[in-house]
């Protein structure tokens, strides 16, 4: 008994060694759930801070670059009110209203990676909860896909789980915008009809259906078109309108589905 | 163990999970290659350090690096486990013979031994990580090569850090 005693104490660093592994194991399987995704990804507040804070400091080196961006889309603004012309304009602004939009600054992001995430510096507290889709200036970015409380994570076009409903400029032909990795610069959408007319140089747009975004917000250009191998559809190659590895601000739509659309698809989901 | 070794390993920590989490995790080569530097700190613990305490530093440096990359758990059980043959891996390298404190260094070790010493210590933490990170595991080779180049850059950046620390310590 001694002996076995004095076995267990010697050899104690042994069940502490199992002990930390159990618990690394939990942590790394035991996280299926949505809402503690928030907890142990780059949202939670403690990394928040520390991205926020390289970020703090790796904008000072790009001012320039920034400011330039901003009178961009200023010159872009005033031309739109200077236009005013159609109801789509109008719509537009609407969308850029404060009620509708929450401007939120990039603190993470990646976009070499198999499943790309950005961190953004806005959360609950300011308004923005899960599904929420979000764009900048040049175009479509990705979907809210964890809040936390002062951070949360997107789930962007460079994400082989995101999927976003988008259509051609003008047309009624739409299909759903996927990635599916290598290069950051170019999707596809894979699904569209094969009687669509559909060319090189052609603007792909979202389609507002889902209202988790505005309609009309650019998605990118049309690089070339193949057949699909069923032969029943188009495979578009899109030219992202977004360049995702130079993102900084970015516009949270805070417009969310309408209830009653969003229950409807909940009841066919189940 | 002493006030000041603990101290002096805390910034340590400190350093290498924001060397990590700040610049190394962005350097993705080619969408395989990631050097995992800090296990540095593991590589380093000298002999006189119990089992005990090699493990709990090598856990929460794991776990550090686990919440602010995103990854639960996925650090801290690779480095845990690093933690766990660490000190048989030095005994495979240095003479049996020794009962003096040993701090891994080229110094102590010898340039050869130590090299080779580093390269297992980071193949065997590597290989763990990326099968960890690959489950459910699909290709084979991506995984190999990404533990493979992996590997191979965190080599590097551990001679980089030796050639740096081993002038400015003394020899024992």
């Amino acid at each position: 008994m001694r002996t076995l005693l004095d076995f267990l104490v010697k050899h104690s660093y042994v069940f502490l060694f199992i002990l930390l592994e159990v618990l690394s194991l939990v942590l790394l399987f035991g996280f299926n759930d949505r809402q503690n995704e928030a907890f142990m990804t780059s949202a939670n507040s403690m990394s928040g801070t520390l991205f926020e804070w390289r970020t703090d400091v790796g904008q000072y080196f790009s001012l320039k670059k920034e400011n330039d961006a901003l009178v961009e889309e200023n010159v872009r603004l005033h031309n739109l009110l200077i236009e005013k012309t159609d109801s789509q304009t109008v719509r537009m602004m609407g969308t850029l209203s404060s009620d509708n939009v929450i401007a939120a600054r990039v603190v993470d992001n990646s976009v070499r990676k198999d499943d790309n995430y950005i961190t953004i510096n806005k959360g609950r507290r300011d308004g923005i909860s899960q599904g929420m889709g979000v764009y900048s200036a040049q175009g479509v970015v990705g979907v809210i896909m964890a809040a936390g409380r002062s951070y949360s994570i997107i789930l962007p076009v460079l994400n082989g789980n995101t999927s976003i409903s988008c259509k051609v400029k003008d047309h009624d032909s739409f299909g759903f915008l996927e990635w599916g990795g290598g290069d950051p610069y170019v999707a596809q959408i894979k699904d569209m009809p094969y009687h669509a007319d559909i060319q090189a140089g052609d603007t792909i747009v979202t389609t507002g259906f889902s209202s988790v975004f505005p309609q009309d917000i650019p998605v990118g250009i049309v690089k070339d078109v193949e057949h699909a191998r069923n032969g029943y559809t188009l495979r578009v190659n899109v030219n992202l309108a977004v360049d995702m590895s130079d993102l900084r601000w970015v516009y949270v739509h805070t417009r969310t589905a309408d209830p009653e659309i969003e229950e409807l698809y909940n009841l066919i989901n189940d | 163990m002493e006030k000041g070794s603990f101290i002096s390993r805390l910034f340590t920590l400190i350093g290498l999970v924001l060397l990590q989490v700040l610049f190394l995790n962005r350097i993705n080569l080619f969408g395989y290659v990631t050097p995992l530097f800090y296990i540095w700190m593991i590589a380093r613990f000298d002999s006189s350090m119990s089992r005990t305490s090699i493990l709990l530093w090598a856990f929460f440096l794991g776990l550090s690096i686990d919440i602010f990359s995103g990854t639960p758990g996925l650090n801290a059980a690779a480095a845990t486990l690093v933690a766990m043959f660490q000190p048989g891996i030095v005994k495979l390298f240095v003479p049996l013979d020794r009962h003096d404190v040993l701090l891994p260094c080229s110094a102590s070790m010898g340039g050869r031994q130590f090299a080779g010493y580093l390269l297992l210590i980071t193949a065997l933490h590597h290989t763990v990580y990326f099968i960890l990170l690959s489950i459910p595991l699909g290709d084979w080779t991506v995984l190999v090569l990404k533990v493979v180049f992996s590997t191979l850059l965190t080599f590097l950046f551990m001679l980089v850090a030796e050639s740096v620390t081993g002038r400015s310590v003394p020899k024992h």
